[in-house]
């Protein structure tokens, strides 16, 4: 009895909180015609054609382009802040170094509002022309994936046994031979996933990519927003439906093959950061 | 006796650190300089390069400005209200609907969903989802109750932003509690229910209190969060109608790109970094204290 209940309140939930996405779904199956006689959930006629509209390509808009360019924004970002937080997080848990100041800040950045940044950022960039440019873009990106890589890099190396430093030091190893050869591939969870959230997280980044971007490296979030105002006349919804799925399958893919570790690291950021 | 590991850093540990330190210095530090110097200079788009100090006149106008204001408590009221019914709905969830997802685990995938869709994407979607022609909501307001209201109009525009960000990010909330509420020791469980205790008095003083740091955390990254919400609300209402809907991630974003009030966007940045490290500092010393209290 109680456990229909339970099954109720789930079917409600998740409906509720997945409702946009169904819809967009169910939108993005519809041709022209039917969407201005059926707005509802159900689709009587299912075709492909927003999804083949999508992928042709216009002077305009070119979702290849939008799609590659946050692949490879979401990829510098990602490698590089664990690439920069693995050495920083080895010298916080082991060399007790910065525990006090470069951890709390860093962990901190998680929390500011990074509109702050933005303006000088904006500014700078303009200096050394990385407007508009893949690479610009990615580093910014690596700023907002610091942060968690940083807290669950951290943890990992903490739970990792003195011992088996102290064994390499007797060796006569050093702290980067010890970094490469023992701690890194005893992390390769962690980094995995931080590996995988900082994907995620680049990808749906979109305040930057409004920001930072106009054509050449316009990120897929804000690229999609292109095709609201796309054509004269009104939004053709059913090919900005298709829009909005291609663009939303890559990070949600990977969180349903992965959301076990994604669950545990963001509780991890919480909890312990 | 001390062990390798206790004893002072190394210069080995000191050159691994560097490259994060160089990238936090470059990439931020340098940026907060440039804040501070912009605002209190007279800074225009053409006098970019060399701005003139002139003292607080940025502030003034940021102070003197009614929409900073108005950003200032859309953002306070929205972190609030969103991160207080993400974290009770997110509590309910987790507790009535453990015994489902212990044993189904694919369930919480369903649930996390939200969670991996762009906010920015997500608002867009809902103008999708409200609009009043191809708009299911709408639709079927009109079909089952013969009537619709505009849900991004002047008034409803707030409430329906809250239930926007509430129903994407509960799921956050969820998982959190979720995490907690299995981490409480099966111990402790069956000793109370060997004293005989009922569920509502074990859920009231011995599971709640348990979970209650996991609370207090969410709520405060929710409110985070919402305080500085951005993507959603830029995408589904730009500030409007009239203003009534900009948090201040999107008064200072207007104020430089739309306005090209460079001064005025750089002081409100100011103010809200000052705030912030302010905040969270505040925060760290008080968990530090409670730590060293335990």
């Amino acid at each position: 009895m109680i456990n229909a209940l339970r099954w109720i309140v789930f079917a409600i939930a998740a409906l509720a909180m997945n409702f946009p996405i169904l819809v967009t779904f169910s939108t993005s199956l519809k041709s022209a015609r039917e969407l201005s006689t059926n707005p509802g959930l159900w689709v009587y006629a299912p075709t492909l054609e927003n999804y083949a509209t999508v992928f042709t390509v216009s002077d305009r808009l070119n979702i290849f382009l939008y799609l590659m360019n946050s692949i490879a924004v979401a990829a510098l970002g990602t490698l590089l802040a664990v690439a920069l937080a693995l050495p920083a997080a080895y010298a916080i848990a082991r060399g007790k170094l910065g525990e006090r100041t470069l951890l709390p800040l860093t962990i901190n950045l998680r929390a500011v509002p990074l509109i702050i940044f933005a303006i000088p950022l904006y500014m700078m960039f303009q200096w050394l022309s990385l407007l508009d440019t893949r690479l610009g873009l990615g580093l910014i990106l690596t700023i907002v994936n610091l942060p968690l890589a940083l807290v669950i890099l951290v943890n990992a190396i903490r739970d990792l046994p003195g011992e088996l430093d102290e064994a390499a030091l007797m060796d006569g190893a050093t702290r980067f031979q010890i970094l490469a050869k023992v701690i890194a591939p005893l992390c390769r969870p962690a980094i995995v996933t931080s590996l995988i959230f900082g994907f995620i997280t680049a990808w749906n980044e979109f305040l930057f990519g409004l920001m930072l971007t106009t054509s050449k490296a316009v990120p897929i979030t804000v690229g999609a927003s292109f095709f609201f105002a796309a054509s004269g006349g009104g939004v053709q919804w059913g090919v900005a439906s298709a829009v909005m799925i291609v663009g939303a399958l890559p990070p949600v893919l990977l969180g349903l093959i992965m959301y076990r570790q994604i669950s545990g690291s963001m509780t991890a950021g919480a909890v312990k950061g | 006796m001390t062990t390798i590991s206790q004893r002072a850093p190394s210069s080995e540990f000191r050159l691994l650190a560097v490259p994060l330190v160089l990238f936090l210095l470059v990439f931020l530090g340098f940026p907060a300089i440039v804040n501070l110097v912009y605002s209190v200079s007279e800074v225009s788009f053409e006098t970019l390069r060399s701005p003139d100090i002139s003292g607080f006149s940025n502030f003034a106008a940021v102070w003197n400005d009614s929409s900073f204001w108005q950003a200032s408590w859309f953002s306070f009221r929205f972190g609030l209200l969103t991160a207080v019914l993400e974290c009770s709905l997110g509590l309910f969830l987790a507790i009535f609907l453990s015994p489902l997802v212990e044993r189904r685990s694919w369930l919480m995938a369903i649930l996390m969903l939200p969670l991996m869709v762009a906010p920015a994407l997500v608002g867009l979607m809902y103008r999708l989802v409200l609009h009043e022609f191809v708009g299911p909501v709408p639709y079927y307001l009109w079909t089952w109750f013969g009537a619709s209201f505009s849900f991004l109009g002047p008034t409803s525009a707030f409430w329906t932003l809250t239930a926007v960000e509430t129903l994407q990010w509960t799921p956050f909330a969820f998982l959190l509690f979720y995490m907690a509420y299995q981490a409480i020791p099966k111990e402790i469980i069956e000793a109370s229910a060997m004293d005989g205790a009922r569920y509502r008095h074990r859920l009231c003083y011995i599971e709640l209190p348990l979970m209650a740091p996991t609370i207090v955390v969410a709520l405060l990254i929710r409110f985070i969060d919402g305080f500085r919400v951005f993507d959603n609300v830029y995408v589904l209402t730009g500030s409007g109608p009239g203003g009534s809907t900009a948090s201040l991630s999107i008064y200072i974003y207007e104020a430089f790109f739309k306005q090209g009030a460079i001064g005025k966007a750089v002081a409100a940045s100011v103010i809200l970094f000052v705030v912030s490290f302010a905040v969270l500092y505040g925060l760290n010393a008080l968990a530090a204290r409670r730590k060293g209290a335990r």
